[in-house]
């Protein structure tokens, strides 16, 4: 018995590497021969759309650059929000207000992302019919809705990553001086970074994946890079989603293939930027210096 | 010998008729004392007869448990003055500063070295970063650590050894410039010679500040102490007389009695 339960374990265990390290394997396999500059910048010379802003008409640049920019601007809204709201949750809120509140974030949790989408999309509706006729869906309302579609995460990680610092640092800041503020702000934060960048790590990949909430809230097929924040704007899981469902050659699928493994570059790339951020951070708190 | 009520020359915390309860449970139920200036005074008593939540009645740091409930007035002299501890006017925060705490294990925070001592200097006292270094530096030679530590300020405090660890904390507190030092069980958690360089900090420390120790160590009382307090079940206290806490076979008879 207990033998059966270690090796359901051990396989439990090893399944989530390989699913990733399969999932990998068949993205790299069918995606890294559609890797070509004519991939990211069709017919335009690749150093004029990336210094002078040069339209490109059939390539994957204004995707990336939509994606980064709704990512961005996501969790820029995001993450001051959830993590003053767990910061709020965890050393503030009394104990009504905590249970109220956390039922509040775990409901908000479940709500699908078509839902967050439809009411951007609604939302602009209202808009157009009373203060602002001319209102329109656009990247801010996508980034708007996805914030409010990841701020769960990091209110809960923030949450939970301040309440498993030890009570010791909380009574050595006390004695030391420190008001509550103080102890939350210079020490409890930064001890509690490690989890608090692992919700904004969760934040950010789901910001970059998401499809439901952009499709009704500004992405197009056709709208080269962003220009504006009321504007239109492409991405890359639309993109993704759009060539998949509508190829007609085999060209295309391999495009979309070619596009998949873009867009988990982009993730990766923007996972590796956070971690550096909080090891400079982490770093900076701990000998008072930034490196 | 009237429970706990003494009249000294020169007293620097005075507590009369406190009551803590946490949750509706009675710890301290009202007590009386004097602590006189210098020291160190010791309180001994059983596990769970209050010493701990009598120290921290002192700095307010009952406070940060919940449910805590303080009754009766704590007065301290600090800087030539008796400041009400629990008056709506005395900003916590200084008082804590004021009344520095050292626990039973020591609690670096997860810092350097340096830093553990720097970061509450800027925070706190919002110091400019040489006067800071001057501090640390300072405190650090008080506690005898500079010179174990001078080549690695930058390396992780939790690297340091459990007698290091402590002598930091000491020195993080004494770098705020206390009057009072509240130590609680300061050796229980160290081997035989850290406990003895923290002992011999204390009989250093004692011409400068005014020292609280809590103990479980008879012996430790029987050497340093100046003025010995027993806690007993009840929360009621007891003054020892210095011709008792000086001759080990009195006090072992008095504290078997007592407790």
């Amino acid at each position: 018995m207990e033998r059966a339960l270690r090796v359901f374990a051990w396989a439990a265990g090893a399944l989530a590497p390989a699913v990733l390290l399969t999932l990998l394997a068949f993205l790299l396999w069918r995606g890294v021969p559609g890797w070509s500059l004519a991939l990211f910048f069709g017919d335009t010379p690749p150093l004029d759309a990336v210094l002078r802003g040069a339209p490109v008409f059939d390539g994957l640049w204004p995707a990336c650059l939509g994606t980064v920019a709704l990512v961005l601007l996501a969790t820029a809204i995001a993450v001051p929000l959830g993590i003053a709201s767990g910061v709020y949750l965890a050393e503030f809120a009394s104990p009504r207000q905590r249970a109220a509140l956390s039922f509040c974030v775990d409901l908000l949790a479940g709500i699908p992302s078509i839902l967050m989408g439809l009411f951007g999309f609604a939302l602009i509706l209202l808009l157009r019919k009373t203060v602002a006729p001319a209102a329109n869906t656009g990247l801010l309302l996508s980034a708007g809705c996805l914030a409010l579609l990841v701020l769960p995460y990091l209110i809960s990680t923030t949450r939970l990553a301040l309440e498993s610092v030890p009570q010791e640092l909380r009574l050595a800041g006390a004695c030391l001086g420190l008001s509550h503020g103080q102890v939350v702000g210079r020490i409890l934060l930064p001890a509690a970074l490690h989890g608090i960048f692992g919700g904004v790590i969760l934040a950010v990949g789901r910001a970059a994946e998401d499809t439901a909430v952009i499709l009704l809230t500004g992405v197009v097929a056709n709208a080269g890079a962003p220009s504006s924040l009321f504007g239109k704007y492409e991405a890359l899981p639309f993109h993704i989603y759009y060539l998949a469902a509508e190829y007609q050659t085999p060209a295309q699928l391999a495009q979309a293939f070619a596009a998949a493994l873009v867009l988990l570059c982009i993730t990766g790339g923007l996972f590796a930027v956070a971690r550096l951020l909080r090891a400079h951070l982490e770093t900076r708190w701990k000998t008072g210096r930034s490196q | 010998m009237e429970n706990g009520t003494f009249s000294m020359n020169s007293c620097a915390i005075r507590i009369e008729d406190l009551s803590v309860a946490f949750g509706g449970r009675t710890v301290i139920d009202h007590l009386n004392l004097e602590i006189g200036q210098g020291g160190p005074t010791f309180l001994l008593g059983r596990s769970g007869s209050g010493k701990t939540t009598l120290l921290r009645a002192i700095n307010r740091l009952n406070e940060c448990f919940p449910g805590c409930v303080t009754r009766g007035q704590v007065s301290l002299q600090l800087g030539g003055d008796w400041v009400d501890a629990y008056a709506p006017g005395t900003v916590v925060e200084t008082l804590r500063r004021q009344a520095g705490m050292v626990f039973q294990s020591p609690n670096v925070l997860p810092l350097s070295v340096a830093r553990n001592v720097t970061l509450p200097l800027r925070t706190v006292l919002d110091l400019p970063a040489d006067e800071c270094d001057a501090r640390m530096e300072q405190a650090l030679r008080d506690v005898h650590l500079w010179n174990e530590v001078d080549s690695r300020l930058a390396a992780p405090a939790a690297s340091l050894s459990g007698g290091q660890q402590q002598r930091l904390c000491l020195a993080r507190a004494l770098a705020l410039h206390p009057e009072i030092l509240l130590l609680d069980e300061p050796t229980a958690s160290l081997d035989f010679k850290a406990a003895r360089q923290i002992e011999e900090l204390l009989v250093e420390l004692k011409t400068r500040y005014t020292l609280v120790v809590v103990s479980h160590s008879l012996s430790q009382a029987h050497r340093l102490a100046e003025q010995v307090f027993v806690l007993r079940d009840g929360g009621r206290i007891e003054c020892l007389e210095e011709a008792v806490f000086r001759d080990k076979d009195a006090l072992l008879a008095v504290m078997d009695e007592l407790v």
